[in-house]
């Protein structure tokens, strides 16, 4: 039987589709009943969701355009 | 949700041409499309003190590499890769060791009872869209600060895995880590992320 412990831990694993068939079921079945867990999985679906639109990056002080111009002279005289 | 459109083979053919022949924009334009992610790769595995230097030796390999480069994998893939080897080998003159960090939990020990079952309520967000919940720029700047409070390698993971669209196969080989640490890092930043948003929702 799973538990609310299961869901909390395998909540990727089952929305990427990553678990084998039995546990996949047991999962589920614990969805059907406990309307927390289901919230839960919805709403880290939506925390996805979020991330891809709000794509964050690195935090970097790199000068792409210097960089770019660098790796260009560096290409010209290889 | 649509990750990042790795380009077509034909256009990604005709940038190799055009970076061969030393044309500025084509420079610009992976400098821009790719440095990021190389640095996020770099931070994963060597850490924050060699990292630029690690990624900045990297291009300059690539480059040089580009007239041989087989079109076996695509370009991104290609200079993560060269990334990666580079910091390895870095990680090997430092002796260092790419750590996962321990003592983790996905959701608090507290918040469940011995049968594992929950004690509190979770309900269903009010902001149901990304577009809804990005509206809101105090929640913006709070999921890009528990972006950035992440670890490296969970940063890397998360990356390459939602907003660089790369396989789970290749981001294991990239981070020389197991698919099921990759599984677990690729959780615990999704999960620190929805705490951030979780938290901001309750107040």
């Amino acid at each position: 039987m799973a538990e609310c412990k299961d869901i909390a831990e395998e909540a990727s694993n089952l929305l990427d589709g990553d678990l084998p068939f039995r546990k996949r079921m047991a999962l589920r079945l614990h969805l059907l009943y406990c309307s927390c867990c289901r919230a839960y999985v919805q709403q880290l679906k939506q925390t996805i969701s979020t991330i891809t639109v709000l794509r964050p990056q690195e935090k970097d002080t790199t000068d792409t355009s210097a960089l770019a111009k660098k790796l260009q002279e560096i290409s010209k005289n290889h | 949700m649509k990750k990042n459109a790795t380009p077509s083979r034909k256009d990604e053919r005709l940038l190799i041409k055009q970076l061969i022949a030393g044309e500025s924009q084509a420079f610009d334009l992976v400098v821009a499309e790719y440095h990021n992610i190389m640095l996020s790769v770099a931070r994963a595995i060597v850490g924050e003190a060699f990292a630029d230097e690690v990624v900045q030796d990297a291009w300059i390999s690539a480059i040089k590499a580009l007239p041989k480069f087989e079109a076996r994998s695509s370009l991104k893939t290609w200079l993560l890769h060269i990334v990666s080897n580079g910091a390895k080998s870095r990680v090997r003159r430092e002796n260092r060791q790419i750590s996962l960090d321990d003592g983790w939990e996905s959701v608090s020990a507290d918040k469940f009872d011995q049968t594992g079952h929950r004690y509190d309520d979770v309900f269903v967000w009010d902001e149901a869209t990304p577009e809804s919940l990005l509206a809101n720029e105090q929640l913006q700047s709070v999921i890009e600060k528990a972006f950035q409070s992440l670890p490296a390698i969970q940063r890397a993971v998360l990356s390459m895995y939602e907003m660089e669209g790369i396989k789970m196969p290749e981001i294991c080989n990239i981070l020389d880590i197991t698919s099921s640490n990759a599984r677990v890092l690729l959780h615990r930043a999704r999960t620190t992320l929805h705490h951030s948003i979780e938290k901001y929702q309750d107040n």
